[in-house]
């Protein structure tokens, strides 16, 4: 974790060294090291820290803040042995209270992870929420996350998770196949009300990133993972290019761009066209293309290839067609308009 | 808001003398007003106290100096340390004589507040939640404190990468908005209408619901509240100036309450392609049941919103009730046939029917 900590700003700063004063104050003497390590800093910053601690304090009677009235510091411990021992304190005593924005967002935080299973005790969270509350110095600012129920599903996805066992599902990919998949779970993971599988496919062998709602029939297997989550590299973000990719040219509302942020190509011109923005969205296959733009009528238009419109048209001419009188049988639905068999990201 | 302070302290052409690192400054205001028992005046702080007395002109003009230390209240107060003013005794009104302090009880976690492994492990997984946006500053400051309190969790949550959007360009005006209860301004286009309509509101509470950000606000003056999109707000949120009193209550439960009922009363009967996406997916959606003849019954919102989702299932989905529903998911359907229809200029394809593959 320590390798993706961002520069601090200057009020990080400040945060982090009203921390770090009580939190040496409980240490009598702890290593730079350790110190980083607990904080997940670079012992540098730390180092830095401390010195401006040590040199710091209040004006005192004096207003020319005298030695008594500054933090000190065993100077030999620190500079020798990289070890931190305050020989002097003034006016902290205790840790700082949150800021009522930081408690909103640990609550709102808290109040979207009641969906995970092991938040199942809606009494234990209730009371950390409190306790945050009752821990910032103002009023929580206002703003929240619906709680969601635990899923089933992802219960036992969790299970598989921490005991690290294989695990079983039906699935259906967005052409509408299914297959039964045996996967190795790695990760879980979430964007808003979503909730995705990152795993290892047995059958793809390869690593594959499933959505929970789409897992059909899962069963933990007693059989352990073969590909562990350090074995392969599992990204950040959730939809990733690959060189199998289509790329496809839209015409988008410029307030639904946000929604499509994830499949625009890197460095994406846009231009606009008639009050639109026409710009290139990369997708699997069309398959995914034709559910994401039937799901954002009116605001998403394909312009080119022929054949990703033509796609898009079929699908929506098709769901059209059973609203019309005498045509209310699905049986062309879905099935048969598996051409492509390209990679699958079986995420939309 | 942060994008002030990032750039408070470098914007002051102040012809620096010292080179004392902002935070230096900020730290000494902080330890020296959590010293005194009854407060320091402005001057007092801008004569003695480290970062501010390097460059303090005794008789001078320090107005740059006066401006540095507004922002600096404003950003220690943004950390959540209960700064605050007092009146010197029989000089109320006097603003030259405004004591400033940190009363200790206010700023000190009280000491019954602690949290064990399990609770710190299950908050740093919180804080991760938001990695975009204010809030994730916000949660990282939080994280720093919580390991202040030299908890050490257990292990971290393997295995775990949840996060939450925050992509309506509305939240952050709208959220600083309703911290300081100040009125807004914003075009909100109503699915159905044409154009949008400019409303003016007091913001009450920002809540996600079913992955979707919804502000709940009032009509200024009135009890009158309503709840709406971020999504369909179509320009910049601006105050008007005026603000309204601060209103009491949770209201983010409030408005969570409503649109829980709001969910709870809609209803949609969907016939769906067995084990299709759609039948999976459909399903899956909370408060979903199968009825005996296979159909689904399902709990939306909304029903413009749930009318895209189901558009999107294409032919996998047909609405049997209710009519509107039914009406708004089929006239989609036919909106994106037309959008897509042939282009012309590819040689005579026939209409919207199309033409196979092969």
């Amino acid at each position: 974790m320590a390798e993706r900590t961002p520069p601090l700003q200057a009020q990080d700063k400040l945060a982090f060294l009203l921390s770090l004063v009580p939190f040496l104050m409980e240490h009598e003497r702890i290593s730079v090291q350790d110190a980083a390590r607990h904080f997940a800093v670079k012992p540098e910053q730390v180092r830095e820290a401390v010195k401006l601690i040590a040199v710091s304090g209040i004006p005192g009677e004096t207003g020319q803040y005298q030695h008594g009235d500054l933090f000190d510091l065993a100077w030999d411990d620190f500079e020798d042995h990289d070890q931190i021992v305050l020989t002097n304190l003034v006016a902290i005593d205790d840790a700082p209270r949150f800021s009522g924005r930081e408690a909103a967002a640990l609550i709102a935080g808290l109040q979207y992870l009641s969906a995970l299973p092991e938040n199942s005790d809606r009494t234990a969270i209730a009371s950390l929420m409190a306790k945050l509350s009752r821990g910032a110095s103002a009023l929580p600012s206002q703003f929240a996350v619906g709680a969601s129920e635990t899923d089933e599903t992802l219960a036992l996805i969790r299970t598989s998770v921490a005991s690290g066992v294989q695990l079983q599902f039906d699935y259906i990919n967005s052409r509408g196949e299914h297959e039964r998949r045996r996967v190795d779970p790695l990760r879980i993971e979430s964007m808003d009300a979503d909730w995705y599988l990152r795993g290892w496919c047995h059958l793809r062998e390869a690593v594959r990133t499933f959505r929970i709602d789409r897992i059909g029939n899962p069963t933990v297997t007693t059989e352990p993972i073969t590909t562990h989550a350090a074995d392969v590299h599992l990204p950040d973000t959730l939809f990733e290019g690959s060189a199998n990719d289509l790329v496809v040219t839209i015409d988008v509302a410029p307030s639904a761009a946000p929604l499509l942020a994830d499949y625009f190509t890197d460095g994406t011109e846009s231009t606009l066209v008639g009050g639109r923005n026409r710009t290139e969205l990369r997708v699997s296959h069309y398959h995914g293309l034709k559910r994401l733009v039937g799901g954002l009528p009116g605001m998403v238009t394909v312009v080119e290839p022929a054949d990703a419109r033509r796609a898009v048209r079929d699908w929506a001419a098709a769901g059209a067609a059973r609203y019309e009188p005498a045509n209310d049988i699905a049986e062309d639905a879905a099935a048969g308009d598996a051409e492509d068999a390209g990679q699958e990201n079986d995420t939309r | 808001m942060s994008s002030e302070f990032i750039s408070s302290q470098d914007a002051v052409p102040t012809p620096s003398v010292s080179k004392i690192p902002v935070e230096e400054r900020l730290f000494s205001l902080v330890l020296a007003l959590l010293a005194t028992e009854t407060g320091l005046t402005k001057n007092e702080v801008l004569a003695t106290v480290q970062g501010y007395r390097q460059r303090y002109r005794a008789g001078g003009d320090n107005a740059n100096l006066e401006r540095q230390f507004e922002r600096d209240k404003d950003d220690i107060r943004d950390l959540g340390v209960p700064l605050e003013t007092v009146d010197s005794p029989g000089q109320s009104g006097n603003n030259q004589n405004l004591r400033y302090r940190i009363p200790r009880g206010s700023y000190e976690l009280p000491d019954d507040i602690t949290f064990s492994p399990g609770e710190s492990t299950l908050l740093n997984l919180a804080a991760l939640v938001w990695r975009e946006g204010s809030l994730s500053g916000e949660s990282r400051r939080a994280i720093i404190k919580l390991k202040g309190l030299g908890l050490v969790s257990d292990e971290p949550v393997l295995g775990y990468a949840p996060r939450i959007r925050l992509r309506d360009a509305a939240f952050e005006p709208l959220r600083a908005a309703l911290e300081r209860n100040a009125i807004v301004r914003f075009a909100y286009l109503k699915p159905g209408e044409a154009e949008a309509r400019v409303r003016e509101l007091a913001p009450l509470a920002l809540v996600q619901h079913q992955g979707r950000w919804h502000l709940h606000a009032a009509e200024p003056g009135t009890e009158i509240t309503k709840t709406f999109l971020l999504r369909r707000i179509v320009s910049q949120v601006t105050t008007t100036g005026a603000t309204f009193p601060a209103p009491s209550g949770d209201q983010t439960a409030h408005a969570l309450a409503e649109l829980d009922e709001v969910w709870e009363s809609h209803t949609a009967d969907v016939e769906v392609v067995p084990d299709s996406d759609a039948g999976t997916r459909l399903l899956k959606r909370r408060g979903s049941l199968r009825l005996p003849s296979g159909v689904l019954r399902l709990h939306y919102s909304d029903v413009n919103i749930f009318a895209d989702e189901l558009a999107g299932y294409g032919p996998e989905a047909l609405v049997l009730s209710p009519p509107a529903l039914r009406a708004a998911v089929h006239s989609r359907l036919l909106r994106t046939v037309d959008e897509h229809a042939a282009d012309p200029s590819t040689a005579g394809a026939p209409g919207a029917e199309g033409t196979n593959h092969g």
